[in-house]
């Protein structure tokens, strides 16, 4: 329960950094960061931002995998 | 060694090293050291196997050691580099190709890379032996490169910033150092890196040091000690960004603002900003093989023996470019620049190019790679500035939209173009806005559909 519940506030904060970096307003859970304008550079501030925000360190090739925030609020949760 | 008498200077001096320091670490490849001795007997292999007098010698890039020995090994047996990213569409190196039959080449040809051009079709510039001569001691005394260094290889290998790297360190006998954790995305990693290989200068697209200064101002943690010199270089510095830098425990480290083409060979410009302050970055002063002539209207043109050969096999952009001024032969740059002092502010472009993470675009490039999909009519391209970085904004008028022509057109371009040409945002108009003579206006069609920017923006730019 208290799984689904704290995947669903990261994955709202990534949409918020997505948004955030992307300077758009309109993207959800599942809008792929690159076919919104993102690419590997901007990746990077996003990958930064997680690093601080929940002390995990995602590579580019992580990202790459599902770049939504719910795909990256997924690599968060089975983190070590 | 009698081969090496009459081969390019570059190479004479790595041979010097292998013959005087052979035990000292020429690379390193994450764990692995290869000292100069065994650098030199590879290049001699490779040397050997591309035969004498290979012409253009075609290299599909890594970032490895072997893509060192390469480019020495095709100097070595009197031949030209062409590094080619393999990562690329096969159309578009193929068409790449096309452009650099081994007869058109000039025979003293070190190298042959390609710039944006605005027919749809990239610009072959060889550059020659006697640039990259002109160029290399001049970036080993600006970088003040000793035996000590260790230079980390960060920039692509299919673009000429990688020689930057490449031939101050191995010409002046320091080590030149690859780690696939600098290219994770991840910036801990990347500093992690930094202090375990005890890099001494980092040579960073600019837009990646925004990244980096952006990333240290938020987490306060240190650079590593070993830095001694960041150089940077590719697009402006953001004054916003140079003085968090300052703000940060990074007083003991040199910072070099660069400026240069692939038309003039690497850097031709450099400003220390260790200490500078100010609304403007600028983009320095100009090296000592470097002649400069500002034209009236501002166009900064570069003279000096660092200059291309031309554009191969396209006269009419040669002479559209290169020209004869005062007995003298000078790249007009199309950047607009005023003098500051000792320095030279970069103002902007007299045409309509663009840099995208460092690399020149030309928008009309871009514009026929999207009109050569059937659904498009016209289209128009240009340069918008998202989270403090330029990105490409395509604009498209379409016969019949079926489906989600945004994402066809995406993947159309993945599949024909480099990646630095796939524009950030794609949107289907109705109509592109025009000049009253009926030539597109890019910038009145961007501003015409541009999307309401994020109401979030600001919270990025105040630490």
């Amino acid at each position: 329960m208290t799984r689904a519940v704290s995947t669903v506030t990261i994955e709202s904060a990534i949409a918020g950094t997505f948004r955030r970096v992307l300077e758009l307003d309109d993207l959800d859970e599942r809008t792929d960061f690159f076919a919104a304008g993102g690419d590997s550079l901007l990746a990077t501030r996003v990958l930064s931002a997680i690093a601080r925000e929940y002390d995990v360190e995602l590579t580019f090739d992580e990202f790459v995998v599902d770049p939504t925030p719910s795909g990256l609020a997924a690599l968060i949760e089975v983190a070590p | 060694m009698p081969a090496v008498v009459a081969a390019p200077r570059a190479v004479a001096d790595l041979c010097a090293h292998a013959e005087r320091a052979g035990d000292q670490a020429a690379v390193v490849h994450g764990d692995e050291s290869v000292s100069y001795a065994e650098l030199w007997r590879r290049v001699e292999l490779a040397a050997r196997e591309y035969g004498a007098r290979p012409g253009v010698v075609r290299v599909a890039t890594r970032h490895a050691p072997d893509t060192v020995v390469s480019l020495f090994g095709a100097w070595l047996a009197g031949g030209s580099y062409c590094p080619l990213d393999p990562r690329l569409p096969a159309d578009h190196a193929a068409r790449l190709l096309a452009g650099t039959a081994a007869e058109a080449l000039p025979a003293d040809t070190a190298y042959v890379l390609f710039t944006s051009g605005s027919t749809g079709r990239p610009k072959p510039v060889p550059v020659p032996h006697g640039a990259v001569d002109a160029v290399v001691p001049a970036l080993r005394e600006l970088f003040a490169i000793t035996p000590e260094d260790r230079v980390l290889q960060f920039a692509s290998l299919s673009w000429d910033t990688c020689f930057e790297e490449i031939l101050p360190t191995l010409t002046g006998g320091a080590t030149l150092v690859f780690d696939a954790e600098a290219h994770t995305g991840s910036l801990p990693r990347f500093l992690r890196m930094v202090a375990r290989q005890a890099i001494t200068v980092l040579d960073l697209p600019t837009a990646f040091w925004h990244e980096l200064v952006h990333h240290l101002a938020e987490t306060r943690e240190p650079l590593p000690n070993c830095l001694r010199l960041v150089v940077i270089g590719g697009e402006a510095a953001n004054p916003a960004r140079l003085a968090e830098w300052h703000a940060l425990d990074t007083a003991r480290i040199q910072l070099l603002n660069t400026y240069g083409a692939t038309e003039t060979a690497l850097i031709t410009h450099a400003a220390e900003l260790t200490g500078l302050t100010g609304a403007d970055v600028p983009i320095g002063t100009a090296l000592p093989h470097v002649r400069e002539h500002l034209t009236e209207d501002g166009e900064l043109w570069v003279g000096g023996p660092s200059l291309a050969s031309g554009y191969l096999g396209l006269p009419e952009e040669t002479a559209e470019r290169f020209v004869t001024c005062g007995g003298q032969r000078f790249y007009r740059t199309g950047d607009r620049v005023r003098r500051a002092g000792p320095h030279l502010l970069h103002l902007g472009r007299l045409d309509a190019q663009v840099k995208v993470r460092g690399i020149r675009v030309d928008p009309g490039e871009v514009e026929a790679h999207l009109l050569a999909h059937p659904a498009v009519t016209a289209a128009a391209v240009t340069g918008v500035t998202v989270s403090e970085r330029t990105v490409l904004a395509a604009y498209v008028v379409a016969t019949a939209v079926a489906g989600d022509l945004p994402a066809e057109l995406r993947s159309h371009l993945q599949d024909t173009a480099p990646a630095h040409l796939l524009p950030a945002r794609i949107a289907v108009v109705p109509e592109l806005v025009r000049t009253a003579s009926g030539k597109v206006d890019r910038r009145a069609t961007h501003e015409r559909y541009a999307p309401p920017p994020a109401t979030t923006t600001h919270q990025e730019a105040t630490p």
